[in-house]
């Protein structure tokens, strides 16, 4: 039997306190995050619908292309991709109607502007069966290494508490997305055998960053550490 | 990127051939001997160039040119003359059959653009598991003996079923294409279980899983996108169909009791398959010869083959 005078639940008047000991929601463990971020809900909305746009195309320019490149395990590893770029898609699409966009709005994908709409026709354009690595250079030495800058950016930038339902959904992407990069640029590196392979992957990189650069990358708003050329 | 590419356009490496120009006379082949000896003996120059340096050449050799009769037409059982020769053939044309639905699926999503988002996520998940089909027939395929590269190459899934209309698509692919693909699978895991192999048959047994989710697919999006659209429903109904027809492969599909690839049933019904598309089907691919039909034509193109060799080597000899 547990002691009467050690109330369980709280009464009307000071003295019918529960015993139970005070925390606040950040004691334990301790929680160091604040309130306040950078984007407020419409921002962050915009966003969404940016990254959403990029993970779309991501996804039907890479099925596009599984017809077109002769290396099965270039097929089959883009394969994959395409799914993971698809469930990222989805997964961006389910968090707008909770941040006020309308339930009608979860396939909703938004360019930033027309330079950005240009970029990614731009990395979908090549197309016959000997330009591998200029499709794959497109893709994961320069599309994806920038969303990943661009949703750690969104991570750090917006707020820890309020919009945590976004910063979960972009760490399982980044997640994903880091090994999208590392499998592409492996597969890259075996490819480009050749110093005159190696020119064309590093010339395309920096044709298409320059053109990354100009429209201030997915969201339009710049580009703080763009990949680098090597 | 250009939208809707050709089957000839589809990307490979060195070690692909491609032999398109056979298929026309499996789909075509009527139920009477006479006249599939007949059309067989007309292409007999072509199949004698294609069997040329391939794994074929031993048994061109003994049956002539038609010796696809023998090895579509019969059952693949452990016990059966050819038996490696037919699983490496069948393993090789799974694999080359997965590698042009992993292609087919992407497409749907590039060429397709407006399509329904969740078409879009089936299609890509779609991707995955071809992807992951492409890579279990290789080992597969090397698990029983084979490469890549060993056969040629029909590109004839890929031409016959990635339509412009994607009804048509999820129709030829999902519904007529993968449904065949049940069929042979599970024929394959009957196969594998007789073997006592159970890499084999574990391994096309999840496959079997995925693609009854494919014809789901099919299924569910043919309903969708023909709803309230009698025209577009009909034209579905009859694109499957035609695949259906042209995927016999002479009859060797068939629901016949002694078919060498029987029909499906229960997976087809798992998988929205009614008890009448059933029927049609049936009637559909016993529309071609009958077993014994073909039967007796090969053994006519196998006795006029050898005597045709025959009299070659004598006139050889003679001169």
């Amino acid at each position: 039997m547990s002691d009467p005078e050690l109330r369980k639940y709280p009464g009307t008047t000071p003295e019918e306190r529960t015993y139970f000991t005070p925390y606040s929601a950040f004691d334990i463990p301790a929680d160091l995050r604040e309130l306040s971020g950078r984007y407020d809900v419409n921002a962050t909305a915009r966003r969404v619908r940016n990254f959403r746009y990029a993970e779309e195309w991501t996804m039907m320019m890479l099925g596009g292309w599984m017809a077109t490149v002769p290396e099965i395990p270039v097929k089959t590893g883009i394969a994959k991709i395409t799914w993971e770029s698809a469930q990222a898609a989805d997964t961006l699409g389910k968090r707008l109607p909770e941040l006020r966009c309308g339930r009608k709005q979860v396939e909703a994908s938004e360019v930033a502007n027309e330079g950005f709409a240009g970029f990614v026709q731009a990395v979908t354009e090549p197309e016959d069966p000997d330009l591998t690595v200029e499709k794959l250079a497109g893709v994961f030495d320069v599309l994806k290494p920038h969303l990943i800058e661009v949703y750690e950016d969104t991570i750090r930038s917006t707020d820890q508490i309020a919009d945590a339902p976004t910063i979960e959904i972009l760490e399982d992407i980044v997640r994903k997305t880091r090994r999208h990069v590392a499998w592409g640029q492996e597969v890259l590196d075996r490819l480009c055998d050749t110093d005159a392979k190696r020119e064309r992957r590093r010339l395309r990189k920096a044709e298409l960053l320059d053109q990354l650069r100009a429209c201030g990358g997915v969201t339009g708003e710049g580009i703080d550490r763009a990949p680098t050329v090597n | 990127m250009r939208r809707f590419i050709q089957h000839t356009e589809l990307a490979r490496d060195s070690r692909f051939m491609r032999q398109n120009s056979l298929n026309a006379i499996f789909t075509s082949l009527p139920n009477d001997v006479d006249q599939v000896v007949e059309m067989f003996e007309r292409f007999d120059p072509i199949i004698a160039q294609f069997v040329k340096g391939t794994p074929f050449e031993d048994i061109y050799e003994q049956y002539g040119p038609g010796f696809n009769l023998i090895l579509l037409n019969e059952r693949l059982r452990p016990d059966e003359t050819f038996v490696e020769l037919k699983l490496n053939a069948r393993m090789h044309g799974i694999f080359a059959g997965e590698l042009q639905a992993l292609e087919g699926a992407g497409r749907t999503l590039w060429d397709f653009p407006e399509a329904p988002w969740d078409f879009k996520m089936n299609m890509a998940r779609q991707c995955w598991d071809e992807s992951r089909h492409v890579q279990i027939f290789e080992k597969l395929l090397a698990h029983v003996g084979g490469e890549v590269g060993q056969f040629p190459e029909s590109t004839f899934l890929f031409e016959a079923a990635c339509a412009d209309d994607p009804v048509l698509r999820v129709a030829g692919v999902n519904r007529g294409l993968e449904g065949l693909a049940c069929d042979i699978f599970r024929d394959m895991i009957e196969f594998a279980k007789l073997k006592g192999d159970k890499l084999m048959e574990q391994a096309i047994d999840y496959v079997l899983a995925d693609e009854l989710t494919h014809v789901r697919f099919g299924s569910e999006w043919v309903r969708e996108f023909t709803k309230d659209d009698p025209k577009r429903a009909k034209a579905a109904k009859d694109f499957q169909r035609e695949v259906d027809r042209q995927f016999s492969i002479g009859g060797a599909r068939s629901a016949a009791e002694d078919a060498a690839i029987p029909i499906a049933v229960e997976e087809r019904k798992e998988a929205g398959f009614t008890d009448q598309e059933i029927e049609e089907l049936a009637e559909v691919s016993t529309s071609g010869p009958t077993r014994q039909t073909l039967r007796d034509a090969a053994e006519i193109l196998r006795v006029r083959h050898q005597a045709r060799k025959q009299q070659k080597e004598a006139k050889e000899a003679t001169a």
